[in-house]
């Protein structure tokens, strides 16, 4: 069986995981590393709502202003880039 | 081993009480005080309430386990940084703003120091464990409402207790390993 996670990347392509509302996925496409921040976003909106995303409930109020978009080239771990989609983390002490 | 953990509230506080098995010498940094909701999510009781953070985390530790630990009741500074911070083999950043953020970063790179980094996002739903040389401060987080009812504690002392796990691995063996958390699990970077 293939799995879906195992995309064959090419050293242009990005694996992308978005966090949204306490759920985090994948998409299941590679997306091309060196897109915008704001194309990255509209990517992850679109794959959400469409329902393709495991993990992640599709939601039409899905807004992603804000967010931070993370790029991290491949390594010897990870032998492919990866892109996170993510909410800010500015607390570490304040969380009362 | 000298660890510096600056920034004893939600994420740093659980993390000196997931550390207290550690060899090492314990400094914590926090010029803020216990308030009554902090107890809801901190590891800091009604006995604390009015103290300063770092003192009554001190008097915690022995009170509970017998572990010794060195406070400092300050404001991290630019003033101050290398005094506090110097000598230290490993610098915990838990704080909640990027301006102490930025001031920890820029001098652990200067003098080499090892640094790991917790935050989280305002609404509990995220988490980035991750060792300095990959860490991005963001910024916004002043001025936003954060959850005062304790409704994140086990999301917040199970990222505690990741970051303390890290850290154990870097103190046996000196790896780096930097993780995303959210409610549902970790990704490994």
């Amino acid at each position: 069986m293939t799995n879906p996670y195992d995309f064959g990347l090419r050293a242009y392509e990005a694996r992308l995981n978005i966090t949204w509302a306490g759920q985090n996925g994948d998409l299941t496409d590679a997306v091309p590393f060196d897109a915008s921040d704001a194309e990255l976003k509209a990517m992850a909106i679109e794959a959400v709502n469409g329902g393709s995303v495991t993990g992640l409930t599709p939601d039409r109020n899905m807004n992603l202003d804000g967010f931070v978009v993370d790029r991290f080239q491949a390594t010897e771990g990870t032998p492919y880039n990866r892109i996170f989609v993510r909410p800010k983390t500015p607390f570490g002490s304040a969380i009362r | 081993m000298k660890v510096v953990v600056v920034g004893v509230g939600a994420l740093g506080s659980h993390l000196v009480l997931f550390g207290r098995n550690w060899d090492v010498s314990f400094a914590v940094v926090d010029f803020d005080r216990v308030e009554h909701k902090n107890v809801l999510s901190q590891f800091h009781s009604k006995m604390g309430v009015g103290r300063n953070k770092a003192q009554a985390m001190q008097q915690a530790m022995q009170g509970l386990f017998g572990i010794r630990l060195e406070a400092v009741p300050h404001r991290l500074t630019a003033d101050n940084v290398e005094a506090l911070l110097s000598g230290a083999g490993l610098v915990v950043d838990c704080v909640d703003n990027a301006p102490t953020r930025q001031l920890i970063q820029d001098f652990v790179r200067k003098e080499g120091i090892p640094c790991l980094h917790g935050a989280v996002a305002a609404d509990g739903s995220y988490a980035r464990v991750m060792w300095d040389p990959i860490f991005a401060i963001d910024g916004g987080g002043e001025g936003q409402a954060t959850c005062e009812d304790g409704e994140f504690l086990p999301f917040i002392a199970g990222v505690s207790s990741r970051m303390a796990g890290i850290v154990q691995q870097f103190l046996a063996d000196g790896s780096q390993r930097s993780e995303h958390m959210h409610p549902g699990g970790v990704i490994t970077l």
